[in-house]
């Protein structure tokens, strides 16, 4: 049921470069994976806060339900870092996160899910420099959604990304949203990270698309006192 | 970032890739197929003849591969259907091009190849490709292209569904749309040709849909539990809705059709019958439907096959007519099913759905809609019509979103979509949301359905999360004067509570105006929720002994080492405390307490100390003999539930994770959960003003309903299994016996037959975990219905019962509702939550409802308690035992 329209639960082209299975094995393996990578997330998301919005996506009548969730780490600070694992009991679960939750926000930050080829031990670490994910440091040519090195194989994902954002880019503009009912992403992204809320936001805020900047390190010296 | 600045981005990154672009080769085949699923990008009409053209200059014309093309936009572009008849009409058109092949015009060939398209969905039995597909020869009998006569033989294949015995609800509900819908779009054709076929049509469907108005009753929007009658004045049910809007066309001879539906094809000359004589539709029989035998019934109750949408579908309305379509006349009726459609079928994307669903205007009569703002009005308004577009959308998801007992997709998908078609336009769709979400509310103090408030609620914190948590809460301040436990409270201090969950409690307090952040005002808890380790005072007893446990854990001790210091503490209480207090109740409290006590800073500090003291939980449960094994001791296992729940009353969320965890490391039951819950759930949360007599309110209920998903989804896992190993089986039996014949072909094959057959343990295994699990199901069950029972019924004998169980359910007292008490609240609502376990769980009940009939009815046999004969009604009518 598909060709009018590209569904929402394709994998990424994203690569992991630490697996030592071949592509064509690995997206056999993601047709039947349970797991989510979930990016974009604010440093100060709780896995009770992932929990909340990802068990709406669970079948336990169909023997589903949220397997468990592992957040990933700095490396060095042993702190959130702004992305985690979500794995389920069963695919179809992992799929309607893809095609419901991807791109809506939890805890006022858009953020992304990805079929994942199955936690292992180790990958909750963040693989930058820094500690922190890849995808935060000063570079430019990694997948603009979640992290790794395989720069030749981002293009095409980037290029998807490209399209399908363009096709909703125009309809994007247009006055506030009135008090009671939609309201606008762009003032609401403003309204955080001012100060006054008791938990600061991370600098950026643009959704789940190009995240070109750089993120300010920052709000990782926060988390220590929190954790 | 601002959307401007990500613009910035895409250019740069265009210029970088631009030339790089991969090249797509699509064969000619491909382009044509291409050009006419996007017939009507800019505007169908003009662009016809040149997709006509097209069509016929591609040499040398492939038909199935056109035809394909015409299926794909019929099913999955239904908006469509009339230009694709239209474009069908223009191939009809002789043409000096070779393209006629024996005679048969291009147009006809496609439509004959296309008919082999339709009899593969309904022998698929693709309903709703089924039902677009007669939506296209519909049109195409307006169009003089197909006969009226093998239209009507079509029509009735399909209500000859509805006259099967024992018809399922969901199969007949299809067949009914399949013909009565072929009879909107085709009728003014239809009935030129036979006024009383038409007739016969229409009363085939009223007949069947008179067979289902208990059904209806049980599934109303609006609960009036007093009442008999199906009548609700803010919903429509689906059939009614067809019904009353064929009525309405018949009367008028079906002019109206082409004021709701687009016929393009009207504008071209008719066709000559004598040289295009119609196509006459092959007859067809509707196949039946497929059931599942995996012999997997030990005893006939045992076979739990589940089948949804057994229900009328009632789709609540927010807006005057003049706002959004009336569904029961024909245009209205026209909209809401294109929409809902829309919504179906472009589920895999909720991002271009949005995007449909608001183009949707383009595909309608002229004058359907209000023009956009600022659009230039080329259409005048009409009247009866001018509707306003975000409004009917947003109407029509909430409705498909709130059909009871449930949906046909999860939730999240419908909130989702709300959320893109607000990001698409927010100055349009904003407001429309917020009139619904005011409209909902209102409702609440009218009977609106428990679990319709329930999943209100649940979009309402969603959406709001995805929107800066941006409600006005002001208006609502007056409502604080109402019962504490008064629908609209209850709604209050739910959504916030949902919003809490998915942000944090500092941050939803601050949205809310000093009225509502008041502790007496019983809306917003004082603190953010967290754990209440009960022993973490040392002025509070059994601090040290706490402690000590505590300690061990802290240490990773060994699971038996923590149980036999367990022992000891139980040895010294009993020698210290004069023996008249539970000391098994106290030392479990500590053990589950501490546990959860290491386990609270996070879902998974929970899971490594849950699955690093399973041992130690299981002898818990098992009332502290060691390795007791088996299901353990229920007042153990009560007494873990007590403890987890007083751990994390500040957290309900928690309660329930933990739940759902204990029941997943089967150190609890869900027959525990159930049972449990009847007795102590209303006594969970902050807010100890709520505290009432057995009943239950929308968290006991989503407690509940873990337990039942938990249990009948380990019966699902386990079916899969046995049959999965069953095949194996068969197929490893087949092999052998295969290889066999072959190296021994002189054999008498009779012997080889009776060589006894191993079974295969890993399938003994599956069997026997099948039938426990089954029996286990069976049980949560049932001691679901016996604790509605006990609540709703109360007999004078038990424990704390609730006084109004018996008198909120006149209609008196209804209409007195506005003097209700928390009491009378609570009971009403548990009420409401046993209309929900019937209708929800009754694919299951059904497999067992003569055991479970005898468990909690049997002793009433006779009873004049109108409580007693309401339970019976709405068990009947579940069960399937009302018709």
């Amino acid at each position: 049921m598909a060709h009018i329209v590209s569904p929402l639960d394709q994998p990424s082209n994203y690569k992991d470069s630490q697996t030592r299975v071949d592509r064509q094995k690995q997206n056999e393996m993601l047709t039947k994976s349970t797991t989510l990578y979930i990016g974009n997330l604010s440093f100060y998301t709780t896995e009770e806060q992932i929990y909340e919005l990802f068990t709406k996506c669970a079948s336990p009548e169909d023997g589903g339900g949220i397997k468990r969730i592992i957040m990933g780490l700095d490396r060095n600070t042993r702190t959130p870092c702004g992305f985690c694992f979500v794995e389920y009991y069963t695919h179809s679960e992992a799929l309607a996160s893809m095609r419901y939750v991807s791109g809506t926000k939890l805890d006022e930050r858009i953020i992304r899910c990805d079929l994942d080829l199955g936690y292992k031990e180790g990958r909750q670490f963040g693989r930058g420099k820094s500690g922190g994910q890849v995808r935060d440091e000063h570079r430019q040519d990694y997948d603009p959604g979640r992290g790794g090195w395989g720069a030749q194989a981002q293009r095409m994902e980037i290029e998807r990304r490209r399209e399908v954002e363009e096709r909703y880019a125009d309809a994007q503009d247009g006055p506030g949203a009135v008090a009671g009912g939609g309201g606008d992403w762009k003032e609401a992204e403003g309204a955080t990270g001012d100060g006054k809320l008791k938990r600061g936001r991370s600098p950026e805020d643009e959704g789940d698309n190009a995240r070109m900047g750089h993120r300010t390190r920052l709000d990782e010296d926060l988390d220590a006192e929190r954790m | 970032m601002s959307y401007e600045r990500r613009g910035g981005y895409r250019r740069r990154h265009r210029d970088d890739y631009d030339d790089r672009r991969r090249e797509v080769h699509e064969t000619p085949e491909q382009k044509l197929k291409g050009a006419i699923l996007k017939l009507g990008e800019v505007d169908a009409i003009e662009e016809l003849p040149r997709l006509e053209r097209q069509i016929r200059d591609h040499v040398p014309i492939n038909i199935p591969n056109v035809s394909e093309a015409f299926r794909i936009g019929v099913t999955e572009q239904p908006y469509k259907i009339p230009y694709y008849a239209a474009l069908i009409r223009l191939l009809h058109d002789r043409s000096e091009d070779a393209t006629d092949i024996k005679g048969l015009t291009l147009g006809r060939q496609i439509l004959e190849d296309f008919w082999k398209g339709f009899q593969t969905y309904l022998d698929k039995l693709a309903w709703r490709e089924t039902r677009l597909c007669i939506h296209f020869f519909a049109h195409l009998v307006v169009a003089k292209l197909v006969s009226a006569e093998s239209m009507f033989a079509l029509l009735q294949s399909f209500t000859a569904v509805l006259d099967e015995f024992g018809v399922s609800h969901g199969r007949a509900k299809r067949a009914a749309l399949c013909a009565g819908e072929g009879l909107i779009i085709g009728g003014p054709s239809l009935k030129d040709s036979s006024p009383t076929n038409v007739i016969d049509i229409i009363n085939a469907i009223q007949s069947f849909n008179d067979t289902i108005l208990s059904s209806q009753w049980l599934v109303q929007p609006t609960i009036k539990i007093y009442s008999d009658v199906v009548s609700i004045e803010n919903g429509d049910e689906l059939l009614d809705s067809l019904l009353k809007t064929l009525r309405a066309l018949n009367d008028e001879d079906f002019t109206e059709t082409s004021n709701s539906f687009p016929q393009p094809y009207t504008s071209y000359p008719e066709i000559d019958p004598a040289t295009s004589p119609p196509f006459d539709l092959p007859s067809v029989l509707v196949p039946p439907e497929i059931i599942e035998l995996d012999g997997l019934a030990a005893d006939s109750e045992e076979e739990a096959q589940v089948k949804k949408e057994e229900w009328p579908e009632y789709f609540l309305r927010l807006f005057d007519n003049d706002i959004s379509p009336n569904p029961n006349m024909p245009a209205g009726y026209a909209v809401r099913s294109a929409l809902l459609d829309i919504l179906n079928i472009f589920e895999v994307n909720r991002k271009e759905c949005a995007r449909l669903l608001l183009e949707y205007p383009k595909w309608t009569p002229p004058g359907t809609f209000k023009p956009k703002p600022g659009a230039p009005n080329e259409a005048e308004p009409i009247v009866g019509k001018d509707w306003q577009l975000e409004s009917t959308i947003i109407e029509t998801i909430l409705g498909a979103f709130l059909i009871l007992p449930e949906s046909s997709h999860k939730s999240i998908y419908y909130i989702g979509l709300i959320t893109e078609l607000c990001k698409l336009s927010p100055s349009t769709v904003g407001p429309a949301v917020g009139k619904s979400i005011r409209r909902l509310y209102g409702s609440l103090s009218e009977g609106l359905d428990v679990e319709v408030a329930r999943r209100f609620a649940e979009w309402f914190a969603v959406h709001m999360s995805n929107f800066g948590f941006q409600w006005v809460w002001k208006e609502w301040v007056p409502d604080l004067a109402l019962a504490v436990q008064h629908p609209r409270r209850a709604f209050m201090r739910r959504a916030l509570e949902f919003e809490i969950r998915l942000s944090y409690h500092d941050r939803i307090l601050k949205t809310l105006p000093e009225a509502m952040q008041a502790p007496d005002a019983f809306t917003i808890p004082e603190q953010a929720p967290g754990p209440d380790f009960e022993y973490d005072d040392p002025s509070r007893p059994h601090h040290d002994a706490a402690q000590s446990v505590l300690n061990l854990f802290r240490g990773r001790a060994k699971a038996d080492d923590v149980i036999s210091h367990l022992d000891t503490l139980k040895t010294n209480l009993e020698t210290s405390e004069e023996g008249h207090i539970n000391v098994d109740a106290i030392v479990r409290s500590i053990a589950v307490q501490s546990l959860l006590h290491i386990g609270s800073r996070s879902f998974s500090h929970l899971l490594n100390a849950i699955e690093r003291y399973l041992p130690l939980l299981r002898n818990v449960a098992s009332g502290g003999v060691s390795s007791a094994g088996g299901s353990g001791n229920a007042e153990a296992k009560a007494g873990i539930l007590t403890a987890a729940a007083a751990f994390w009353k500040y957290n309900r969320q928690m309660v329930g994770i933990v739940f759902d965890k204990l029941m997943q490391y089967q150190i609890v039951d869900p027959t525990d959960v159930v049972g449990w819950t009847f007795l102590n759930g209303s006594t969970i949360g902050q807010l100890s003003e709520l505290a009432a007599p057995l009943s239950l309110s929308a968290f006991e209920w989503d407690l509940m309903r873990g337990a039942l998903d938990k249990a009948n989804g380990r019966v699902m896992i386990a079916r899969r299994k046995v049959t999965a190993l069953r095949k194996e089986d068969d197929d490893t039996r087949a092999r052998v016996k295969a290889s066999t014949n072959d190296n021994s072909m002189e054999v008498d094959a009779d012997k080889l037959d009776e060589t006894p057959v191993v079974d295969n343990p890993a399938l003994t295994t599956a069997l026997k975990a099948f039938t426990s699990l089954t029996r286990e199901q069976k049980a949560a069950l049932s001691r679901t219905l016996e604790g509605f029972v006990a609540s709703l019924a109360p007999s004078a004998t038990d424990s704390n019962p609730n006084p109004h169980s018996r008198t909120v359910i006149t209609e008196k007292a209804w209409q007195n509702r506005a003097s209700w008490g928390k009491d009378e609240w609570n009971a009403w609502e548990t009420w409401g939550w046993y209309r929900q376990f019937c209708r929800a769980y009754s694919p299951y009940l059904r497999n067992y409802s003569t055991t479970l009939w005898t468990v909690s009815f049997a002793k009433f046999e006779g009873s004049t308690d109108p409580a007693i004969n309401l339970l019976k009604k709405t068990w009947n009518v579940a069960t399937g035992q009302d018709a």
